[in-house]
């Protein structure tokens, strides 16, 4: 093999881990949104912002604090699932209850939630861009492979790969609490139907507490796990929220395996477009897929969301 | 998708507030001047670092007794980064508070609209910090800019390649918003002038969160120089992961903006180390002012200013200069001073001049700093350089 296609195979190596460990994150960023998507039959529009709390959580416990990015997860948490609720009742519930209000406004109070959760961030921790230098931001595993007497030089950064793995162990987390916990078969079934639900005695009211909770907890979740490789500042959640949307979207409405398929799609597709592509349409990809789903998938990759 | 901002509701409160105020505040002896800024959004560190800088020249200014015995005061409105509201406040100003020459906004993009404005009801603007080389090739009587164009930035870099780096081989990467493009295409024309190879020249979208696919395609290239024009953030993360992937140029070269700010030494770490980049202003330059100005705002603001900051504060001396010359506080006359304008600051000397396809337009040298130790040092020109070049940078492996 000759050192221009050993040199060609490298960079596509590097390219696909590349799209793969990133696609891990925007998993667990998807992961929540479908899941309040499924029951709540709303799309969240401040989910990059909720991103954006639990990473001014991280960032605070790290510069006050020093507890670590990935050890402050078990603060992030927790404190995102309360959030979460506490958005649900006494925000989204009163809406979603009063008749005057059209479901599809419903999405506009997220979208003033996301505005406020923003500006009161602007307001309290200034517009400065911040970091975790945690020590091990830039450490990385180099994998070195023989193949037809050339040495392909493979990297992995440290930091994706933790985050990556741990996005692996929330989402099968997840996967097992709606399979098997009485709680997430709840959430399953009022997810299929709310009424029905609802008649077979299932509090739905309480099960849609718990499930913007843990959506919130799940991209809070994610925003931890940015911190160490990305950076913070008070508008960073907006083309998070339209990241999610997209991932949603390829996944198919409500469908969870989806969602991780979406996110690892959208990874993939922004790694290779800029390399192969063009850089500076990077962010188009991931658009341009979202289209043709649309167009022709509209049930997502997997065909099991709703239309 | 874009949403409604607050921030656009709360102007337009000041807004209807301002209606019925501004007659009052008119008969007050203080001269106000419009400044738009991007105090939200993603510029807005920017535009809180140049709000500051104006205030405390202001501050300065008025307690020597302003200009003729009047105070000067600055009307800062809120722009969000966005041509369109940059446009409509400064629409505001002139037909509204009937201000008589506009100062200031951040990106190139808004300073560019508002010099569209400015030109269309013929009001003096002073450009601060906006850089793509359209805003002053238009041929337009009411647009003056204090920084220099972004063609321009790179001169001091330039230099440095002649009489030092001679590379033969470049990778190019910029932002794709105007100040990228221009100052890259700067580059781009004079390497092509000068036999460097270009091997890769690619825009990107600002905000990305990993830039390694990219990075590893400019490895196999294997360019003696990388060149980057980047924002704060991108700047910093384009360097952490090109130590990850071992990416070892003779040397990263910035092309301003991000690789000269204070929070790149933090953000990129140890990755910022032997950084290169072309700049407009150090606290090291010669100028009188400029040390003072530094020390001042560090003890002031606790933070350090980069030349966004002393731009900023150097506008408003020039204002003040203007306004001291000129016969009336009217448009016209203040057109007049502002064009006039032959005077030191803070930020290097400042006279407006016109050549090539350029108008009113101020010239200076730029410089080329270097990170050593973690610390800007000013490393080109030679005779005020505070601190020896390191090229070739060493490779990432071999370093402690």
């Amino acid at each position: 093999m000759s050192p221009q296609v050993a040199g060609q195979l490298e960079l596509l190596g590097q390219v696909l881990i590349s799209g793969i460990l990133l696609g891990g994150l925007y998993s667990l960023i998807g992961l929540g949104m479908s899941l309040i998507m499924g029951v709540m039959k709303i799309i969240n529009l401040a989910h990059g912002e909720l991103m954006m709390v639990a990473m001014y959580i991280t960032f605070w416990a790290f510069t006050l604090a020093m507890i670590d990015p990935y050890v402050s997860l078990l603060i992030v948490f927790p404190l995102m699932f309360l959030l979460g609720v506490s958005v649900q009742k006494f925000l989204l519930t009163p809406v979603m209850e009063a008749d005057t209000v059209l479901p599809q406004n419903q999405v506009l109070l997220t979208v003033g939630l996301g505005l406020v959760l923003s500006n009161l961030a602007l307001l309290l921790f200034t517009a400065n861009y911040r970091s975790v230098p945690v020590s091990y931001a830039s450490k990385t595993i180099y994998w070195d492979l023989k193949l037809g007497g050339q040495t392909i030089s493979l990297s992995f950064s440290y930091p994706f790969l933790l985050a990556f793995g741990i996005a692996g162990v929330l989402g099968a987390s997840l996967f097992l609490f709606l399979a098997k916990t009485d709680t997430g078969r709840m959430i399953r079934a009022t997810a299929q139907d709310k009424r029905a639900a609802a008649l077979m005695g299932i509090n739905t009211k309480r099960i849609t507490y718990i499930t913007f909770g843990l959506g919130a907890a799940l991209v809070g979740a994610a925003g931890a796990l940015l911190d160490p490789v990305y950076y913070l500042y008070p508008q960073i959640g907006g083309p998070f929220t339209n990241k999610a949307f997209v991932i949603t979207i390829l996944g198919g409405l409500g469908d969870i395996p989806g969602a991780v398929l979406g996110g690892l799609v959208l990874g993939l597709a922004e790694s290779l477009g800029s390399v192969y592509i063009s850089l500076g349409y990077k962010d188009a990809f991931g658009f341009i897929i979202f289209v043709l789903v649309l167009i022709f998938m509209p049930r997502g990759l997997l065909g099991r969301g709703r239309a | 998708m874009t949403k409604p901002r607050p921030m656009q509701l709360v102007t337009l409160t000041l807004l209807a507030l301002g209606l019925t105020a501004a007659p009052l505040l008119a008969q007050g002896k203080t001269f106000k001047v419009g400044v738009p800024l991007p105090l939200t959004g993603a510029e807005a560190k920017f535009g809180e670092m140049e709000k500051q800088a104006y205030e405390m020249a202001l501050d300065e200014i008025n307690a020597k007794g302003g200009v003729k015995g009047t105070k000067l005061a600055l009307d800062i409105q809120d722009s969000g980064g966005k041509p369109e509201t940059a446009t409509a406040i400064v629409e505001k100003f002139i037909t509204i508070d009937k201000y008589p020459i506009v100062v200031g906004e951040y990106s190139s993009q808004c300073s560019y609209a508002v010099a569209g404005v400015a030109e269309k009801y013929k009001v003096p603007y002073l450009v601060v910090t906006g850089a793509a080389d359209k805003i002053t090739q238009q041929g337009w009587k009411n647009v003056y800019r204090l920084n220099p164009p972004a063609s321009l930035y790179n001169l001091g870099v330039f230099n440095f390649f002649e009489n030092v780096a001679k590379p033969k081989t470049i990778a190019i990467l910029y932002e794709n918003t105007d100040f990228g493009t221009s100052t890259s295409k700067a580059m781009k024309e004079y390497c092509d002038a000068h036999g460097v190879n270009v091997v890769l020249s690619e825009g990107y979208q600002a905000g990305g969160v990993d830039f390694k696919p990219i990075l590893q395609k400019v490895k196999s290239l294997r360019p003696d120089i990388v060149y980057m024009v980047s924002y704060l953030m991108d700047a910093s993360l384009l360097m952490r992961q090109s130590k990850e992937l071992d990416l070892n140029p003779q040397a990263f070269i910035g092309g301003g903006a991000g690789h000269t700010l204070p929070e790149f030494l933090q953000n990129a770490a140890e990755a910022s180390e032997y950084c290169m980049s072309a700049t407009l202003w150090t606290p090291q330059v010669k100028y009188p002012g400029a040390k003072e100005f530094f020390d001042n705002f560090k003890k002031k603001f606790d933070k350090e200013p980069d030349y966004h900051g002393v731009e900023a504060y150097a506008a408003a001396y020039v204002l003040a200069d203007t306004l001291k010359r000129a016969k009336s506080f009217t448009a016209d006359d203040i057109r007049t001073a502002l064009a006039e304008t032959n005077m030191m600051t803070a930020f290097g000397p400042v006279k407006f001049v016109s050549w090539g396809q350029f108008t009113n337009q101020n010239r200076m040298d730029t410089l080329v700093l270097q990170v050593i130790n973690r610390k800007f040092e000013t490393v080109w020109p030679k005779e005020g350089a505070s601190a020896k070049y390191v090229f070739p940078a060493p490779h990432w492996r071999d370093r402690k």
